[in-house]
This record gives structure tokens, C-alpha cells and sequence, in this order.
């Protein structure tokens, strides 16, 4: 403590120095805040994605998804086959009276359909009106911001690595049936099964050309292929994946 | 509502009064003045008196006192006058205040604010009152007495510094030792109520503090039964263990009465 | 003529008294929150808040006048007009510069200021009483008994100046104010302003209001305007003491050009303690009620009598 009044001393002192500075205070009315890409402030639905699977609805914990959706038949696009099926979204509504914005309902939902968007500002004086239909969910697709890039020394994501992974086994297979071939010519025997008949043939990846003069780490497919987007036969006839979307979207604005 | 506010404003017509050197108000307009603010001291006077509510009393008085400042400003008696309301009305009513809301200021009135000699108080006031008005009459009015002319101001704070440590300083250092001899009885009387009181208790319990820590685990240890320490801590503290008393020695004026009742409460304890 | 000086005087104290206590409350709003990294009111009037007391006034008198069932109604309605107008009263007194501009020359001045400033506190004592809250009565008691411990080094510290100079008339003691009188009566200095702070309930003097404790003590039960009128009898009572303690200590208009800027000067020097009254109550926390008194009683008493005395050996051997 040392001195008598020192403390005193010191109190004046702090607070004369914090006047001098600049004030932290956010002029949230006047000023917008920054938030972060990934804040948690609506949740918007890109309904083009939704299977009415009902994964979301299930978990939430406030049950404050609202899901009615009915069933089409899709006549047999080739004669003889069967009629398909599919489910057709009749309503989706989040209740934000009782949405605790935990989440849960965008980690579960297996096609991508909902979205976190930093948006905040919906406070309404009905509480009914926080009730947001389908319509306005969709509204909200258009603030999702584009995810942030990955920091520098981040693992790499999973969909990146088993492409990778995948592409690497195709380069080896490639580089080893060039080497049979060099090694069959060399023999100086016909060379007639150059055809490779491999599995792999029949996805030749962007890698596939250069795979035997690169070394293949630094062979990384440019798109990664996601593996939930190739596989209901029904959804062929939805549009593309929203990030496409998206920045068509944000070269319109 | 009323009251105070007026008695300001008179204070500052004084005041003006005093420095305008009696410009807009003739002297009449002095007099009137007088009397009117008289009309409300003695108003005030009679209901602190007689206000059944004390706390109202109290602030009656002040408007007295306040008054009683104001006449003095219409005298010419600055001095006095700023005396009166910095001592009187800042200090003595709000020390008052104090003793009353320190002991009971019920709002409403209280029927015991009445006082059964009432009548000897009266009589003891007009008896002072006369006496008062006798001396003022002799000193202003009498043709032969010349202590006070009215011509030449006396009230001002120079000419009572004068008086008062050139002419009457013996009569102003008696008043001063008496103060002080008021102070020092009163830091006395305080002194001796404090250590009386506080040497009361201390006898009843000095076999607690002696023997500090050595009693409490002796004592826990006989409560256990009773429950955890701190069940244990209290009994510990009232009750010494027979050992103790005989390290205290010469404490024994510990009474038997003092001894029994901790006594009877770990009984209960441990029926319990 | 003479009575057109007078209410013109009159006029201009009157406006001081409802322009300054606006513009330290603004001040403190300002001033305190950028102590603490905040920006303060910024909306009302547009420019920096700098309306906001104006928007609380309005506020307040829109406000229903509220009057506890139990409490003694005629004192409770009282007690706010006698808490603010000796601070009124007291304006009159104070020089702001020199050859007499003053709302009025008093003889005793310093006596009359004193007199008058310990019967505003009177004002709280009534309201604490009769609001008939236990709150309110620990507030007055608290009240009264800070006044009584403070009146008497206020005195004494005054009493000291009035040495030095000889007269009791403010504009009077200004008139012969040295410079050096600065560092000689410094001690006392100290202890008016501080038992001057004290008198006001600031902090960290304000265990009688307290909020977090005993909830504005006295003025727990006020609201709407007669709130208004105790708040506003506060920061009347921030300028006077401000304006007195520079007038005995500081040297009020004394300054360079004091015979143009000396208005300049005592406005800069009663500022600068107010900034100082407000800085105290960022900085530092609220004493005790026990140790109010006995900081009064064993630290301001003693300092101020040990002023009287070196006034008086300096008076008496040096001059």
C-alpha cells in the first residue's frame, strides 16, 4: 500500500487516464455492429433443399419448428418404370418466441437447408409475428454471408480429405499402369491392353491428366464433390447447391 | 407551504434593505416590516410551545429563531443576526432533530407532549419576557441611559468585534472557560458512562475470553452428541470447562447463576 | 434606479442559479461516464445529449406528485423548497469579479453564506422525517449528524481566511487576497472543500443518500419535481461550494487582466473544483457512516485548527 492516500491517489488517477481515451461503448442504433460470420442471429431456410425429412422439427428442443408438407407422385419418366414419389413442402415456420438459437436444427439437417444469418433485428410488438413462415425464412437466405475461410493452420475439412484421398489412389493406380505399360513396351510385347479397365475410370478427376508428373500430395481436386448432393434420384430436378446460388445472388446486388 | 418561503425572502429584503442604505423602503416601511415578522415569530414561538407534535415543534422553533435573525437584520445587527441562524437554526434545531429522531419522532402527535406545570412555564416566560422588555425599554427609549444611540450603527460586525474584544474581553474569556468547562464535563460524563458499561459486561465475561482457544476442543469434544462444531463453538463460549476456572484463579466472581444456564441448554442439546 | 439595479442583480443570480447547477449535472453526466469508457447520454438534443437534463426536467414534471400515506404531508411538501432556496439565497453573496459585480455586498458575507447554507440542510432532515421510512429516517439521521460534524471545521477553515484578511465581507477578503496566500492557506483550503463536499452528501460523503444501502436515505419517498428540487439543490450546492472555496482560497477573480476576464477567472477556478467534486465521486468508494465522523472529528477538526494557528503566527509575526 505504502503511502497513505496512495490508493486514493491511484483511483484519481485511472479514472483520469480512462477519459482520456477513447470510450468502448457501441453505437449500436447509429452504428451497425460487426458481428462475425458465424453469429447466431436468425435462422433462414433455403426450402429448394428441404425433404421434409423432418430431422430439425425432431430435434429441436423447443419444438419450435413447425413442418406440414403432403405427397406428390411423379409419374415413371421412362415407359415400364415405376412412379416415384416425393415430398412437397406445404409449410415450414420457426417460432422465435421460443427458438433458443442453439442450433441444433441447422447441425442436423442433412441436406443443407438451414442456414445461421447474422440478421438480428426482427424484434416485433406482437409476439405472434415472431412466428416466421416459410416465406420469410426464405427472405432471410439472401443475409446468410459466405462462410469464412479456413484459418491458415486449420485441419483440413473431411469432404477435402477423402476427395483427396480418393484422387490419390487414383493417381497411384494411373502412375502403376503406366509403369506396366513402359515396362510391357519395353518387353517389346503388344501393347494392346492400354485400355485400363480399372474402377476408378469412371470418375477421372481433374488429377487424373497430370497425376504421374506431380508428386501427388499437392493434387487437390478444385470441388470437392459432396457426398449427400449426388444421391436421391428424386431431387435431380432441384436446383444447385446453394453456395452457387448464393454468389449469383450477391453479383445481382 | 408558505412559511419558509416567506421568511427567506424577508431575510433577503433585509439584507438589500441593509445595503441599499434604507432607499425603497421608508422607514415606515422598516417598521411594518418589524411587526410583521414579529407577528410570525411570535406565531411560531406559541405553536412550537404548544404543538402536540414534536417533530413539528422543533421545526416551529426554527421559523422562531429564523424570525427572531430577521429582526435582528431590520436592527441593523448583521452580525447577530447571521450568528442566530448559523448556531440556532443550522446547528442547535438540527442537533434536535437528531436527539428527537435518535429517540422517538412518531408522526402524528404524541399524547405525552404535554407538560402538567404548563402554567409556572407560562409564568416564568412573561416574567423573562418582562424583564426583556424592561432592559430593551431602559436602553433604547430612557432619556438617561446613552448606551445604545440609534444614530450611529452598532450592530455591524466591526463595531461588536471592537466592543467585544476591546471593552469586554474578560466577561468573553470567562464565557470561554465555562465552554470549556462544559466540553470537558461532557467528554467526562461520556467517558465514565462508556467505561462503566463496558466494565459491566466484561466481568460476566471474562472466563470466556481467558482461556481462548484452549476451551474449545475440550468443550467440542463433550457436544459432540449435541452436533457438529459449530453447534459446539457457542456452548464452548459460555461455558468453561472446570479446568478452565481453575486457570483463571482469582475470576471466580463468576456467578453460579452464570454457570448453570449453559449448563441446562447443552442438557437440551443433547436430549435432542 | 436604484431598484431596477437590484432586480437586474436579482435577475442575474436567479439565472445562474438555473443555468450552472444544469451545466454540472451535464458535466458529472459527461464527465463520469468517460471516467468509465462510456460515452453518457448522447441522444437527447442531438448534438452530445447536451439536453438530457433538460428532457429530465420535463420528465420530472410530468410526473405525478406522489405523497406516502403515513407521511407527515405538510413537511414532506415542504422539505424540497427548504433544502433548495438558501442555495438560491446563498448565490447572491458570492463576487464574480471585481469593483463590486456581486448580486448584493453583505457585511458578514462569509457568515451569512455559512448561516444559510446549514439551514438548506434542514430541507433533508424534514424530508427524512417525515416520509415515514426507515430508510429515509436513517438517511436524516445520518444527514444531521454529518452536518453537525462538518459545520465546525467548515467554520473553522473559513475562520481562518477571515483572519488572514480581516473582514468578513467576501468581495472584501478578495480585495486583499495575495497570491501567496495560496500556499498559505492551503491546509485550510482542504478542509473547507472537503467539509464543504461533506455538507452536499457527495461522494464519498453521501452515506446518507447511499443508493445500493438506504436508497437515497431522505429522498427515498420523492419523485417527479420535488425530487427534481433535491437534485437540483445538490448541484447548486456542487456551484456554491465550488464558487466559495475559490473565492476564500483560490483567489476568485484574481488573474491575469482580472479587471476584464476576472468573471473568466472565477468561472474557470469554480469549474475546476466542481470537475473536482465530480472526480472524487468516480474515483473513490463511499466512507462509512462512523468513519464520516471520525475523519471530521479526528482529521478535518485538528488540520483546522493548526490553520488558525499558523494564520495567526503568520499574522501576527510577519505582517
Amino acid at each position: 500500500m505504502g503511502l497513505p492516500g496512495s490508493g486514493l491517489a491511484k483511483g484519481l488517477a485511472i479514472t483520469l487516464r480512462t477519459m482520456t481515451r477513447r470510450s468502448v461503448t457501441a453505437h449500436y442504433p447509429d452504428v451497425q455492429p460487426e458481428l462475425p460470420a458465424r453469429s447466431r442471429g436468425v435462422i433462414g431456410l433455403f426450402e429448394e433443399n428441404c425433404t421434409v425429412c423432418m430431422l430439425c422439427a425432431r430435434e429441436c428442443p423447443d419444438w419450435c419448428i413447425y413442418i406440414d408438407s403432403h405427397k406428390e407422385t411423379v409419374p415413371a419418366t421412362t415407359s415400364g418404370g415405376r412412379d416415384r414419389s416425393r415430398n412437397v413442402l406445404d409449410r415450414f415456420a420457426i417460432d422465435f418466441s421460443l427458438c433458443m438459437y442453439c442450433g441444433i436444427c441447422i447441425e442436423v439437417c442433412p441436406f443443407d437447408a438451414l442456414f445461421w444469418s447474422p440478421e438480428f433485428e426482427y424484434a416485433e410488438t406482437d409476439i405472434h409475428e415472431l412466428t416466421h413462415e416459410r416465406e420469410k425464412l426464405r427472405e432471410w437466405m439472401w443475409t446468410v454471408p459466405e462462410p469464412p475461410p479456413l484459418d491458415p493452420a486449420a485441419e483440413e475439412p473431411k469432404e477435402v480429405g477423402s476427395a483427396r484421398k480418393a484422387a490419390d489412389k487414383l493417381a497411384v493406380q494411373l502412375a502403376e499402369q503406366l509403369e506396366q505399360e513402359q515396362l510391357e513396351q519395353e518387353h517389346g510385347e503388344a501393347a494392346e491392353a492400354a485400355d485400363p479397365g480399372t474402377p476408378g475410370a469412371g470418375t477421372p478427376g481433374p488429377a487424373a491428366d497430370s497425376g504421374a508428373a506431380e508428386p501427388p500430395t499437392t493434387d487437390r481436386p478444385e470441388k470437392p464433390e459432396r457426398p449427400d448432393r449426388s444421391e436421391p434420384s428424386d431431387r435431380s430436378d432441384r436446383p444447385g447447391p446453394p453456395e452457387d446460388r448464393r454468389q449469383g445472388r450477391e453479383g445481382e446486388a | 407551504m408558505s412559511t419558509f418561503p416567506a421568511n427567506a425572502s424577508g431575510t433577503v429584503d433585509g439584507t438589500l434593505l441593509l445595503a441599499a442604505g434604507r432607499g425603497f423602503l421608508s422607514p415606515t416601511g422598516v417598521e411594518i416590516t418589524f411587526v410583521l415578522v414579529g407577528l410570525v415569530t411570535l406565531g411560531a414561538a406559541i405553536m412550537a410551545v404548544t404543538s402536540k407534535q414534536l417533530v413539528h415543534a422543533a421545526l416551529w422553533l426554527v421559523l422562531a429563531l429564523g424570525g427572531v435573525a430577521v429582526e435582528y437584520l431590520l436592527l441593523t445587527a448583521e452580525f447577530i443576526a447571521w450568528v442566530q441562524v448559523l448556531i440556532y437554526v443550522g446547528s442547535v434545531v438540527v442537533l434536535l432533530l437528531f436527539g428527537l429522531m435518535l429517540t422517538r419522532a412518531p408522526i402524528g402527535p404524541s399524547p405525552d407532549a404535554d407538560s402538567g406545570n404548563r402554567w409556572i412555564a407560562l409564568a416564568v416566560a412573561l416574567a423573562t419576557a418582562a424583564t426583556l422588555v424592561t432592559v430593551v425599554v431602559d436602553a433604547f427609549v430612557s432619556a438617561n441611559s446613552a448606551w445604545i444611540t440609534l444614530d450611529t450603527p452598532q450592530g455591524d460586525t466591526a463595531t461588536i468585534g471592537e466592543s467585544l474584544f476591546r471593552h469586554w474581553v474578560l466577561p468573553f474569556e470567562a464565557l470561554s472557560v465555562l465552554l470549556l468547562a462544559a466540553l470537558v464535563g461532557a467528554i467526562v460524563l461520556s467517558r465514565r458512562r462508556s467505561t462503566a458499561s463496558g466494565a459491566a459486561p466484561r466481568t460476566s465475561t471474562r472466563p470466556v475470553a481467558p482461556p481462548g482457544p484452549g476451551a474449545r476442543p475440550r468443550a467440542g469434544a463433550r457436544t459432540v452428541a449435541g452436533g457438529g462444531p459449530a453447534d459446539a463453538q457457542p456452548v464452548a463460549d459460555a461455558q468453561p470447562g472446570p479446568g478452565e476456572q481453575a486457570d483463571a484463579g482469582g475470576q471466580s466472581e463468576q456467578s453460579p447463576v452464570n454457570e448453570s444456564e449453559p449448563e441446562s441448554g447443552r442438557g437440551k442439546k443433547e436430549e435432542r | 434606479m436604484e431598484f431596477f439595479d437590484v432586480a437586474w442583480r436579482l435577475l442575474v443570480v436567479m439565472l445562474a442559479f438555473l443555468v450552472l447547477p444544469l451545466l454540472v449535472g451535464q458535466a458529472e453526466h459527461k464527465v463520469m461516464a468517460h471516467m468509465q469508457g462510456r460515452v453518457g447520454p448522447m441522444h437527447a438534443g442531438g448534438f452530445h445529449g447536451w439536453a438530457q437534463l433538460v428532457a429530465d426536467g420535463v420528465k420530472f414534471a410530468q410526473k405525478e406528485d406522489i405523497v406516502p400515506a403515513a407521511a407527515d404531508r405538510r413537511v414532506f411538501q415542504l422539505a424540497p423548497a427548504v433544502a433548495l432556496v438558501p442555495y438560491l439565497i446563498v448565490l447572491i453573496a458570492i463576487p464574480v469579479a471585481p469593483n463590486g459585480v456581486v448580486g448584493q455586498v453583505v457585511d458578514a458575507g462569509i457568515f451569512f453564506v455559512l448561516a444559510v447554507l446549514g439551514v438548506g440542510v434542514l430541507g433533508q432532515v424534514m424530508g427524512g422525517w417525515a416520509s415515514a421510512n426507515k430508510y429515509s429516517l436513517l438517511g436524516g439521521m445520518r444527514t444531521a449528524a454529518q452536518l453537525m460534524a462538518y459545520e465546525l471545521p467548515l467554520l473553522l477553515a473559513a475562520a481562518s481566511v477571515v483572519m488572514a484578511s480581516g473582514t468578513l465581507s467576501l468581495p472584501g477578503i478578495l480585495d486583499v487576497w495575495q497570491w501567496w496566500w495560496l500556499p498559505w492557506q492551503l491546509v485550510g483550503a482542504f478542509v473547507f472543500f472537503v467539509a464543504g463536499v461533506a455538507e452536499l452528501h457527495r461522494p464519498p460523503f453521501d452515506a446518507p443518500l447511499a443508493p445500493e444501502e438506504i436508497i437515497f436515505g431522505p429522498l427515498t419517498e420523492y419523485g417527479g419535481l420535488r425530487f427534481a428540487f433535491f437534485m437540483l439543490s445538490e448541484y447548486a450546492g456542487i456551484v456554491v461550494i465550488s464558487a466559495l472555496t475559490s473565492v476564500l482560497f483560490l483567489g476568485g477573480w484574481h488573474g491575469p487582466f482580472a479587471d476584464q476576464l476576472g468573471w473568466l477567472w472565477m468561472l474557470l477556478k469554480t469549474a475546476a473544483l466542481c470537475f473536482l467534486v465530480i472526480w472524487m465521486r468516480v474515483a473513490w468508494p463511499r466512507l462509512r457512516a462512523d468513519q464520516i465522523q471520525r475523519f471530521a472529528w479526528t482529521c478535518l477538526v485538528p488540520l483546522a485548527l493548526a490553520q488558525i494557528a499558523l494564520t495567526g503566527v503568520v499574522k501576527v509575526v510577519f505582517l
